[in-house]
């Protein structure tokens, strides 16, 4: 009786083979829909990901030749560097240092103030289009014309706004508040800069994070606040009680992609101060973009360093996803 | 007395709105009033209303600087760089939503991780692999510069458009694909004659996120293109600052001519981008 199976199994094995390494291929050929995002992501991607991972543990100007397929560095342009890369903006080298831990504070003040702004701002504006019924579309599309025209031109706008002359030192002039202005330029006075800055990256990021929040409380049901009210509810409690926990996922994505583009960003200071005056807006991608493209090139530092960069930028990620989860399940 | 305070929340609602639509949308007024302005009025006017209406300005602008190159430039490498996301990413979050296959889970988490890798940690290594090819440099034409420009952007939009277009593909019943397969369907019919025709949303908001980013680069762009032949809006505008006096019209008309295409795009997908964004980011 078993010998039957064994009978008919053995005069093709070939065939067999074949025919099931076909349904092997069948079975995932959805692997195909993936395949062109897979060799673009390999190449351009992967391969320069550990590029940089080799890159910073070298010392190269740039010049002659470095290769990481197969490995070549030629001194004296290209050296062997070790953890030296490392050691040397963390703590080693004293003026490298210091502008790094410097960069890094600007960042985390910025990631800390844009990012409680932006949900400052963002959440009464959404309660707000919640409520008004009429005139909402209107309303919402004033509100994320920012998003849209981010970008060189608008920053050419909040430059004047900000210059010495401009309209926020004539606004205030009128207004009779003389003793806020700053004389030398809102971009250019050190005690302002960055506060500066500051403002227009929440004026950029208010519009997504209201769209969202909006989006957040239309699913919230009218019944949770109609049975509120009749417990004799304030409105601060329902804000405090219904709304507010309710709407911490969407709080949670506008914290997390607002940490991360503040910390990843240097765009806007490269365009606005480019750091100035005085490194007093410096931030760390931008150090990062100096030390590959700037005057002295240390292509092996600005790996290290944006390495660095990623260390502290994947931690919060997971920080706040770990929030997310303990919050959204009991 | 319930009415009473649900008619003053309405009120205060109205009065916040208003108040931040003007923080909002002033800047965007001053540069319309700007580029219509002479220089003097724009330094020495408060004013949003122009005393003359200069359009000549803006029309100066467009001839004399050439800008009609330098939009027809952006206008390719965004379009180029749209379409290859919708299609690439929108093929891959299919695959990943709708088929199976060794290592599915795997990959897809792999492309995310991307999202953390700072842009700027693979800025030199980019130049390098580019210069490697011979997509940029002095021999390199400019459709290998601009293919070199635009892989990267393809390839840093990856990780999110694939997380959007995954969840929209899951979030449709699994019904259409099990139908169609029955009725004797292909994986590739099913992608692209069932769920892509009813993927406007989230098309548009990929399409939308991607035009705005890509219109506006500046950095990236800067560093790959060498021949000021092929600058994008953004490079050319930076270049009106080497002008030894700043002419603020001229700046502003010129920031005019880059912000418009980007509104009226907007305006036209604005319903879908907002469905398609929430429904990505709030299903998260």
């Amino acid at each position: 009786m078993t010998q039957v199976p064994i009978a008919a199994k053995s005069p093709k094995p070939v065939a067999r083979r074949r025919s099931s390494l076909l349904r092997a291929l069948k079975a995932n050929s959805g692997f195909l829909f993936v395949l062109p995002a897979l060799i673009i992501f390999v190449v351009f991607g992967l391969y320069t990901v550990i590029y940089s991972i080799v890159l910073s543990f070298f010392r190269w100007n740039g010049f002659g030749k470095f290769s990481i397929l197969p490995l070549a560095c030629e001194p004296p342009a290209c050296q062997f560097a070790g953890l030296d890369n490392f050691a040397y903006f963390l703590y080693k080298e004293p003026t490298m240092s210091r502008f790094f831990w410097q960069a890094l504070q600007h960042n985390i003040i910025m990631a800390i103030f844009v990012t409680a702004g932006t949900v400052l701002v963002a959440l009464p504006l959404a309660i707000s289009l919640n409520r008004a019924a009429r005139g909402q579309s209107m309303y919402r599309l004033l509100i994320m014309l920012p998003m849209v025209t981010a970008g060189i031109a608008v920053y050419y706008v909040w430059m004047f706004i900000y210059e010495p002359d401009g309209l926020l030192n004539s606004a205030l002039g009128a207004a009779g508040l003389n003793f806020l202005q700053a004389k030398q330029g809102w971009l250019g006075q050190a005690d302002r800069a960055l506060i500066s800055l500051m403002i227009v990256m929440i004026w950029a990021a208010v519009p997504i994070a209201t769209i969202l929040y909006l989006a957040g409380l239309q699913t919230i049901e009218k019944e949770l606040y109609e049975a509120a009210v009749i417990d004799g509810a304030s409105v601060w409690q329902q804000l405090w009680r219904i709304t507010w926990p309710l709407l911490l996922p969407v709080t949670v994505v506008v914290i997390i992609t607002s940490i991360n583009s503040v910390l990843q960003g240097y765009e806007m200071v490269y365009l606005m101060t480019y750091g100035g005056p005085a490194a007093h807006t410096e931030v760390v991608g931008l150090q990062i973009f100096k030390y590959g493209f700037g005057d002295q090139r240390q292509l092996g530092m600005a790996s290290a360093m944006s390495w660095a960069l990623f260390v502290l930028v994947f931690a919060v990620a997971l920080v706040n996803l770990r929030l997310l989860r303990t919050r959204t399940e009991p | 007395m319930d009415k009473a305070r649900s008619a003053i929340a309405i009120v205060l609602s109205y009065i916040v709105l208003t108040a931040y639509a003007v923080l909002s949308v002033y800047p965007f007024l001053w540069m319309v009033s700007s580029a219509l302005k002479s220089n003097q009025e724009v330094l020495g006017s408060r004013s949003l209303i122009p005393q003359e209406v200069r359009f000549d300005i803006i029309v100066n602008t467009w001839n004399q600087l050439d800008f009609f190159r330098y939009f027809v430039n952006s206008v390719l490498v965004s379009v180029l760089v749209v379409s290859g996301i919708i299609l690439v990413y929108s093929m891959a979050g299919f695959g990943f939503a709708r088929t199976k296959f060794v290592g599915n889970r795997v990959l897809f988490i792999c492309f995310l991780g991307l999202l953390f890798v700072p842009g700027v940690t693979v800025l030199v290594p980019l130049v390098q692999l580019l210069r490697a090819l011979g997509l940029i440099g002095r021999d390199a034409g400019q459709g290998a510069t601009y293919f070199g420009l635009i892989m990267p952007i393809v390839n840093g939009a990856g990780p999110f458009s694939i997380f959007l277009f995954k969840n929209y593909f899951a979030s449709l019943p699994s019904e259409l694909h099990d139908a169609a397969r029955v009725d004797g369907a292909s994986q590739w019919g099913v992608y692209w004659r069932i769920y892509m025709p009813l993927s406007t949303p989230v098309i548009a908001t990929v399409g939308i996120l991607n035009f705005i980013g890509t219109w506006n680069a500046f950095i990236w762009p800067s560093i790959v293109l060498n021949n000021p032949d092929w600058f994008t809006l953004p490079l050319k505008l930076k270049d009106l600052d080497l002008q030894i006096v700043i002419q603020w019209n001229v700046r502003m008309a010129g920031s005019l001519i880059m912000v418009i295409p980007v509104i009226v795009v907007f305006l036209f997908l604005q319903r879908y981008y907002i469905r398609g964004l929430t429904a990505g980011a709030v299903k998260a």
